[in-house]
This record gives C-alpha cells, structure tokens and sequence, in this order.
C-alpha cells in the first residue's frame, strides 16, 4: 500500500515536473512546420525531376530545385532562375538568359550548361513527360541556353516552369536519393516510408524562406485526421469526409482547385479493333445523349451531397485559368434536357427508361477501386440520370483495366494541371489514329485551332486560340459543339491547420492532394510565439 | 436437439432468401438519407451515401452464405475424393497424397487463397475457386484415418475374405458410417470458407465494391469510424460472428445427435 502510494508521487511529480518544464522555456518565433500528405505523394524515384519529382502526373513546385520560369498565383508566366527569354518568329528557337548569382548548395554556380544537361537528360529518360517536342538544349555561354525545338510549342513556357534545373557535376541516376539543387530549400534527411525534412537553403539568391524547416509525414487520410488531434502536426490533410470533425485549436483551410472530376462520352458508335478492345458506344454516341445529360446534372446537388459542399461545378477541364472558354458554362435544366432527348428519338418505355431505335439508353460509370469520392459520384450521377430516363450503372474497375474499357464506357476521371496541354491530351486526335487518346472523339477543327495554339509565338494571343479550340462559335467541344467530356465538379483541397500559423494566398491547385500545398511554404509564417 | 438443428437450418435459408430480395435496395443510394444514426426506419442506420445498412447487411450475409455452401461443397468433394484415394489407390498414391497435404498446410493460408483468387481473375469465381482449393486438406486427412480404421474392422476383414470388391466393400459397408462425419465435415467447413471470405474481401483481394459483401461492409466502415459512426462496422461484423457462430453449434450440434445413433 505505501509502495503505491509512493509510485502515484512518484507519477504525479513527473507530469507536473514536465509541465514546469515547458513553460520555462523562453519566448522564441517558431520557424518549423509539419505537414501531413498522402502516402501516394512520396516521389517514388526520389527528387529527380528527370524522372517526375514536380513535373510528373502530379505538378507542383520541385522546392529543391529552381526552375527557369514559374507560375504566378493567376497562372501567368513569371520568372525563377531565367531573366528573360524570347522566342524566334518560327517558334523552332527559345532563347533563356539565366541570372548570374545562383549557386548549387554544393557551392558551384548553376550555369547555363547545367540547364542544357537537365533538358537534354530529360529528352532521354523522362517517362512521365513528354518532351518529344524539344530536339536539343545547347548552351551558348554561360548564362544563355538555346532551346532548339522539332516543332513549335507555345507553352514551352509552362514546361520551363516545371522541369527543376540539376547539376551537371554531380549527377548520377541516383540523383534523387540525395539531390542536389539551387531552391528555396535541402533535403536534410529522408526516411522512406516515413517523413521528409526539407531545410532552408541559406545560400538562395531570392528571398530567405521564412519558414526555416518544414517536415512531411506520409500517411492515410485517417492517421492524418488522428495527427491532427494529437497535435502532432501543424497542418493535417483531410478531405470531405472528415471536414465536419471539430478539433480544438485547430480550423479548416480550403483551397479552391481544378482538381476536377469529369466523365468521358465516346462519341461514336461501338465497334471492336483488331486488339480486341471495344471503342465506342452506341447510346452516348447520340449528341443529344451528352448534351441533355450536360444540362441534366445538377451540379450542386452533388457537391452538396458528395463533399458536403466543399468544391465548386465544372464546365470544362479548365475552369478558372487563362484558356479557359466561358461558353462552356451551362444552367441546370432538367426539362430542357428532357425534351432535348424527346426530340431526337428517345422515348421512354414502361419501366422508365428511354430508348430509340431498339437502343436502351444505358450504359456503365466507371470508377476505380477505393476511391470513395469518385464512388459517391457515380452513384449520385446514376440517381441524377434516373430523372432523365437514362440508366447509368456504376461499375468499380481497377486501374490495369480501366483505360481501355473507357473507350467505350464513361468513366469518372480527374484531371486539372497548370497548363493548356490538359486540353491537347483529351480533345486532340492522337498522331496515327483519327481518336483522341482517353475516349473516342475526333473534330478536324478543333484540333486545327490547337495546332495553331501551338504554333503561336506569343503566349499571351495562344490563350485566345485554346479558347476557340473549345468553342469558335460553330464547333467545338461545348454544349453547343460536340461535348465529349462532361465536366461535374471541382474538388477543394482541405486541411487542417494549427491556430496561429498564417498560410498566403495560394496558387490554384491542380490535381493531387500533396505537395502544390507547400508552393509557396517559405511565404508561412507564426504569428504568435510558442510558450 | 432434434428440434434446435432444424430451427437453425431454417434461419439461415431464411436469411439468404431474405438477402436475394434485398438485391436492389442493398445498393440503392440516397443521398438526402446520409449517415444517419440507427432508427425505427433505418434498424442499422445508413452509410455516407444514404445507402440502407440493414438490407446491405442482410444482403451481405446472404451472399457470404451463398459463397460458404458452394465452395464448402466442393471442397468437401475433393476431401472426399483425395481421402478414398488415398486409402485404396496404394502405398504410392498415399505417399503422394499426404505429402501434398503436408505442403498445403504448411503454406500460410490467406496467402494461397489470395494467389488463386488473383489467378482466376478475382470477384465472385476467383472468391469460390480458391477457397474450394485450400479448404479440403485438413478434411481429406480426417476422411482418410476414418477409412484406414474401418479398413481393419473384423467384419471389413471379412467381407474381403469372402471376396468382395473394393467398390462392393466401400458402398456397403464403410458409407454408411462415412456419410454422417462427412456431413458434419461438410458443415464445420462453413464456418471458415465464410471467414476467409470476407477476410480476403476486407483486404481488398475477394468481391469487389459493387457488391455489399460483408468484408467489403467492414473496410467501407474503416474509414468513418473515426468520426464515431459506429453502426456502420458494429452490425455487420456482430451479425457476421453471430451466423458463424450459429454454423458452428449446428455442425456441433450434428456430429452429437449421429454419435448418439
């Protein structure tokens, strides 16, 4: 009895002895941050940017690395390491001059012969990118690259602001374990699997990052929620699900994205290829299909319903950017759509689905395995198309099948990246095929005035021509053109961050849930000091 | 005890017709009904997309049961079939037989049944195929030690001094006393094709998502129990223990009411 009597003081003294501990500790602005993300986000080949460290599927700024251009927070051109760059008549040439005063944190200065290494390393090895575009990089002098192209590419510009610039010196393909760069920050240490500490680089030529160490731990969504109500990290990653959780001295942060989800409607009829696979579908090949489901859906009914109103509707692949054509926007109107579907032939039957010509107006949603987003909005989707008359059947398919059963079955995708080439990837016809890549859609025109886009010299006049390419007030790929992609909602990006720390204005985030939080992480700031 | 066997058979064809009927409101979603706590009108509450968990769980365990007869069977078949071969096909098939067993067994078990059912391309065929497969060994031996004893009962001995067959001799004299400990066999099998089932659903390796599988119920809960939505992992998993449960005490159950004959 006395022996626990002892151990409760014993324990007692101990909790209380910590406590004086901590408030002991003298005043200081705290300068670290921990950062949650998904576990998808840790680069699998490491901070290579030849191999997609920020310039794969998922862009965002390479931290370690600095890149010729950037992106400004309305997705204009700005400048990095490049001074200046100009652009020949022909489009063949870009021409970069690069500021004089950047070093490598190994000391040497990044010369213009480290750039033409990166890109033409890139050329070779890059399998997450496309860089068939560029012939060679070739360096001048020192500080001036020359980019010669094998045809012209108007958003170079957006790729410049992408590709982070490596050490001719020191690299090796096992560059991305322990990379090298001239950014705002280092990698100071690495645990895989784990976390990522990034420490402030002191020798940057720019502006000192303000927040001097940032650390990021990889785990599930749940974990995540669970580190933020153990205080274990500063900013915590969650989505919908879990933004009704209240966690004392903590608040929700959101950030407006064009991460969004669409869905693709093969616009021709079906018809199986030599590879066995079937391209096409004889319900949605009908305009009049795409284009009253394209009214039909009420957008805000799902996002209120899926993510509990954090996210916005979509028109288009690229809502809120430069390119982005306004005509894409369409009201709710489902009696409209109704007799959009009456007047071409759909009538209904007596279980409440329509159909023409002894076609049933049904086909599958599709959507990938533990997703349950993606999920909740095909179902909401299928509920939607109940009203309609049209039966869609959602369908879960894992990835390894998923591509080639989409050209001939909607499916729920999500896109949304920096640059106008989102627009290229899905409407454009591929080179040999007269389809395009994700769904079965060809328009002569349409991709006319994007070969023009890319064609053009001046960044700023190519906006106007990816605006035509979606609607040039005849063709094009709105409700009023041929609308093969339908376009459901944005996804805001959600966190959870500590009372105190001051996040500024964002860029909009593009698809991913990760690291396009930390673009702008040297800008973080404490406004109170820790006690 | 005659009475509490047919009782429990009952229920459980009751519950799988029950869940052939739930077949469209299992999946039926409605989004204006999301999350709602157990109530009069929703006995099990609903999902985060409105979705009825009562009718998914029923639906569930419908289909779990469904899964457990047909793969139980025919793994009881080849236990079977593997058991008597090995008795009366020779020294050298026997050898063959056992060893076969010995690796079965010694392989870890979800393991197996995930290569299989990855083998077979997944879902409903890739879930039956494997476990069908894994199923049988423990059984097979069971079978066969039985056979090895009636082999030297006397009047075994007998019938074969007399010049029986050994067809003749395994119809007449030994299935009368195979049949009930097959059955009983045949029943206690349930109770892990059912687990196995769902635990490879749960991992993401049996039936998909369309289906309201019970493994696929409980992994869907995983992620909501941490906002304290209870009711979406405690039904189906309680009624999940409770059906296992009721298959083990019935093959208990039978294996003491055939002793006693």
């Amino acid at each position: 009895m006395k022996k626990s009597i002892l151990y409760i003081f014993f324990i007692v003294m101990l909790f209380t002895g910590c406590n004086s501990n901590i408030k002991n500790k003298t005043e200081i602005q705290k300068t670290s941050v921990v950062v949650t993300m998904p576990i998808t986000s840790e680069p699998e080949a490491g901070f290579n940017p030849v191999y997609g460290w920020g310039a794969g599927e998922h862009t965002h700024e390479p931290l370690i690395q600095s890149t010729l251009l950037t992106t400004t927070n309305d997705l204009e051109i700005g400048y990095d390491l490049a001074t200046n760059y100009t652009v020949s008549e022909d489009g063949m040439t870009w021409t970069v001059i690069i500021r004089e005063d950047a070093f490598f944190t190994d000391g040497e200065k990044v010369t213009a012969e480290d750039v033409a290494f990166t890109y033409n390393t890139c050329k070779e090895n890059s399998s997450v990118n496309d860089f068939t575009m560029l012939d060679y990089a070739e360096a001048v002098d020192d500080t001036t690259v020359v980019f010669h192209m094998t045809r012209p590419f108007s958003v170079w510009p957006y790729t410049m602001a992408l590709v982070g610039i490596v050490p001719e010196h020191s690299y090796t393909p096992s560059y991305g374990q322990a990379p090298i760069g001239s950014g705002k920050y280092m990698l100071k240490q690495w645990d895989k699997g784990q976390q990522v500490i990034l420490e402030s680089n002191p020798n940057y030529y720019g502006t000192k990052p303000k927040m001097q160490q940032v650390t990021i731990l990889f785990m599930e969504e749940e974990t995540s929620l669970a580190a933020a109500q153990a205080e274990q990290a500063d900013v915590s990653y969650t989505s919908a699900t879990y933004a009704d959780v209240e966690i004392p001295q903590y608040h929700l942060f959101s950030v407006v994205s064009l991460d969004n989800r669409g869905m693709n409607f093969p616009t021709q009829p079906s018809e199986t290829k030599e590879n066995g696979i079937v391209y096409g579908n004889d319900v949605t090949s009908d305009i009049a299909i795409r284009r009253a489901i394209n009214i039909g859906i009420d957008r805000a009914a799902i996002i209120e319903n899926v993510l509990n109103g954090y996210g916005s509707p979509a028109y288009s692949i690229c809502d809120n950017m430069p390119w982005y054509q306004s005509a894409s926007q369409v009201e709710y109107d489902l009696e409209q759509a109704k007799t959009i579907l009456q007047k071409a032939g759909w009538i209904e039957a007596e279980d409440g689905i329509r159909s023409k010509n002894g076609i049933r107006a049904s086909f599958s949603i599709l959507y990938p395995p533990s997703d349950t987003i993606r999920q909740a909005i095909a179902e909401a989707f299928s509920n939607e198309m109940k009203n309609l008359g049209i039966e869609a059947i959602p369908e879960c398919v894992s990835w390894d099948i998923a591509y080639d059963l989409a050209q001939s079955q909607p499916m729920i995708w999500g896109w949304g990246a920096h640059t106008p080439m989102e627009l290229y990837n899905i409407y454009h016809s591929q080179n040999s095929t007269e389809n395009a890549r994700y769904s079965p859609y060809y328009n002569k025109t349409v991709d006319t005035y994007m070969d023009e886009a890319l064609k053009s010299t001046d960044i700023e006049k190519s906006y106007e021509l990816w605006q035509k390419a979606q609607w040039d007030g005849t063709t094009g790929i709105t409700q009023q053109g041929d609308i093969p992609w339908i376009w459901i909602c944005n996804i805001d990006h959600l966190y959870f961050v500590k009372e105190g720390l001051s996040i500024p204005e964002q860029k909009i985030h593009p698809h991913g849930h990760g690291w396009s939080l930390l673009n702008n992480v040297d800008l973080w700031q404490w406004s109170i000091t820790e006690n | 005890m005659k009475k509490r066997i047919v009782y429990t058979v009952l229920f459980l064809i009751l519950i799988m017709i029950i869940g052939y009927f739930c077949k469209d409101s299992a999946i039926a979603t409605d989004f204006y009904h999301k999350n709602m706590e157990p109530s009069f009108a929703y006995p099990f509450g609903t999902d985060w997309m409105g979705r009825n968990l009562f009718f998914r769980t029923l639906r569930g365990l419908s289909i779990s049961l469904f899964i457990g007869v047909i793969a139980s069977t025919f793994s009881a078949l080849i236990a079977l079939f593997f058991g008597v071969l090995s008795v009366f096909g020779g020294k050298k098939i026997d050898t063959v037989i056992t060893w076969w067993i010995d690796l079965m067994m010694g392989l870890p078990h979800l393991l197996l049944l995930i290569v299989l059912s990855m083998v077979v391309g997944r879902e409903l065929k890739g879930v039956i195929f494997s476990i069908a497969l894994t199923h049988w060994t423990s059984f097979a031996r069971l079978i066969r030690s039985e056979l090895l004893q009636l082999k030297e009962k006397h009047y075994i001995q007998i019938a074969k001094k007399l010049g029986k067959g050994n067809r003749y001799i395994f119809q007449k004299h030994m299935l009368p006393h195979l049949l009930p400990q097959f059955i009983v066999g045949w029943i206690l099998l349930f109770p892990h094709a059912i687990l196995h089932e769902s635990s490879m659903t749960f991992l993401g390796f049996g039936l998909n998502s369309n289906q309201p599988a019970i493994g696929i119920l409980l992994s869907e809960s995983m992620q909501y129990l941490v906002t304290g939505r209870w009711w979406l992992a405690v039904f189906p998993g309680f009624l999940l223990v409770l059906i296992v449960l009721l298959l083990y005490c019935l093959g208990k159950d039978l294996q003491k009411y055939t002793s006693q004959k």
